[in-house]
């Protein structure tokens, strides 16, 4: 079990097609995530980090380079790699128990080990009680908890997750946050997460990547270095974002494309002020 | 007052139960028609021969009940319509969900299908009585094909309006194509096919009384225009009445149906 889940990246390119142009989305990725880490991703809008997920979802095959998992090349989606999206994507005509129940459709297990699993996958993100509740009950917090359960019930060796709190609001996201980790200290499953939070990036991973846009490449990595559970104000963390959130404002401001982009990083700041 | 009253306490505890109040406020409409029609005949606006009154038309339903034919021209007209129906319902939903999915059915189906859409149910009913004659075929397959348009026009776009998102969460777990048909894109596609199922209802309808018009002795259309011809206008408005209430039973049924598979939504 602990050898499971190892993730290797290995000279990515991925070229889309916008009105006939090819424009390159993705330039010599090297990645490693080691059995068991917990790697997050952070980077601007634009960066490539949500296509890279989804080409290790096995969503996109059309790219040059390899991405391997546990040896394997990845040729389509598996049971092995979960996704969460950034919205819960639930059927709404589904409770969440068939929800999460959906996940094994495709599963080898029995049908009575299958409703242990769905239980079980219930409880671990905290929403026991709520078996029979259909999503439109639920606040997006709660939802996207029970996308969590989804994207672990298979006991995948990785789950990627694609900002998956980006849509909620700072209290409930922090709150997720501290689930995620303890649910990854429980699963000891290989993460894989992408976001555009630095905050979120440094707290959650062993190891931060910041990528840089057009084309997305990686621009720094770090190493977080601190022990579990982490407390959000400790100085560690945070001169550690403060490097991170440099390392991020370098990529969108020191040149790297020819055109000057939009730079939504540094324009959050300014937004935020005159929100308040 | 105690329907307002029931209006307020009732309406949190979901669609069914706030039934009372909905009939008696769909009620209200008819009644008032009802009323005019009443008044109409009794002030002799319109002459008795156009408009006979109400009670005279209930009276002809009566006769015709008596005898037994009201009974049996409605049950051929619905057997009728619940066959033709059936049959354009399975082949629209058939050809509506693989228009949907493939894009090369649809390229191939479609420009033939527009063309067979536009040409009105009546128009085919002449071909077809050189083909399969004037029996129980005939009005089957106009029915059916009154049918069939809008359920299938209806299904194409339902399915192809199934958000992109959910088929994701379905490759993600590997579904089949089956499994992807039946857990995502059937489920989210019930409101539009319902609709069209609901469109391809009154289309039969208007078909049935097209088809017994020209081509039958029997049946509520028949007995609709058998009415007017012999200027037996209670007869003939006692018919359109039981139309209207069938039809609009089915729907109803249909309408339940729709509830059943849409439960999970918020009252």
């Amino acid at each position: 079990m602990a050898q499971q889940g190892h993730l290797v990246i290995s000279g990515v390119f991925k070229t889309f097609r916008v009105s006939g142009e090819p424009l390159r989305v993705l330039a010599g990725l090297d990645l490693e995530v080691e059995p068991g880490g917990f790697l997050t991703i952070v980077g601007a809008s634009g960066c490539g980090k949500s296509t890279l997920l989804r080409l290790v979802a096995g969503l996109d095959t059309a790219f040059d380079g390899s991405v391997r998992v546990d040896g394997d090349p990845v040729t389509a989606p598996s049971l092995d790699r979960g996704l969460v999206f950034q919205e819960p994507r639930l059927f709404p005509w589904l409770t969440v128990a068939q929800n999460v129940a959906l996940g094994l459709l495709n599963s080898p297990l029995d049908k009575a080990r299958r409703r242990r699993e769905v239980s079980a996958h219930i409880e671990l993100v905290g929403l026991g009680g709520f078996e029979n509740a259909y999503p439109h009950q639920l606040s997006g917090g709660m939802a996207q908890r029970v996308a969590i359960a989804r994207g672990l019930v298979n006991r995948p060796r990785i789950l990627l997750l694609d900002e998956p709190f980006g849509a909620l609001d700072a209290l409930t996201r922090a709150r997720l946050q501290d689930e995620l980790q303890r649910i990854w200290a429980a699963e000891r499953t290989t993460m894989l997460l992408v976001t555009h939070d630095v905050e979120e990036a440094t707290y959650l991973g062993d190891r931060v990547v910041v990528m840089a846009p057009r084309p997305g490449r990686i621009a720094a990595t770090f190493d977080v270095p601190l022990a579990r559970p982490r407390e959000r104000t400790d100085p560690a963390l945070g001169r550690l974002r403060d490097d991170v959130m440099a390392a991020l404002q370098a990529t969108s401001s020191a040149g790297v494309a020819p055109k000057s982009a939009p730079v939504p990083a540094a324009r959050t700041a300014p937004l935020l002020v005159s929100a308040e | 007052m105690s329907v307002a009253q029931l209006a307020v306490t009732r309406r949190g505890d979901g669609r069914s139960e706030a039934q009372p109040p909905t009939v008696a406020l769909a009620l209200l409409l008819p009644l008032a028609l009802l009323g005019l029609w009443a008044l109409s005949a009794h002030q002799g606006w319109l002459p008795v021969q156009i408009l006979p009154a109400p009670s005279e038309a209930l009276g002809a339903l009566w006769e015709l009940a008596k005898t037994g034919d009201l009974l049996r021209d409605t049950s051929i007209s619905l057997l009728r319509v619940v066959e033709g129906f059936a049959a354009g319902c399975v082949l629209g939903l058939l050809l509506g969900i693989a228009m949907g999915l493939s894009p090369t059915v649809e390229d191939y189906a479609k420009p033939l299908f527009t063309a067979f859409a536009q040409v009105p149910t009546l128009g085919w009913i002449p071909l077809l009585m050189l083909l399969v004659g004037i029996g129980e075929a005939l009005k089957i397959i106009v029915i059916a094909k009154a049918a069939f348009v809008p359920i299938a026009l209806n299904t194409m776009a339902g399915v192809r309006a199934v958000p992109k998102h959910y088929a994701e969460v379905g490759a993600v777990f590997r579904f089949t194509r089956w499994q992807t048909l039946t857990k995502v894109v059937l489920p989210a596609s019930v409101p539009p096919v319902f609709t069209g199922m609901r469109y391809g209802l009154t289309h039969s309808w208007n078909a049935l009384v097209a088809v017994e018009l020209l081509a039958s002795a029997e049946g509520l259309g028949y007995l609709l225009v058998w009415g007017r011809q012999m200027f037996w206008l209670d007869t003939m408005m006692g018919a359109m009445v039981i139309i209207g209430l069938v039809g609009f039973l089915l729907d109803r049924l249909m309408a339940g149906a729709e509830r059943h598979l849409q439960r999970w939504r918020p009252a």
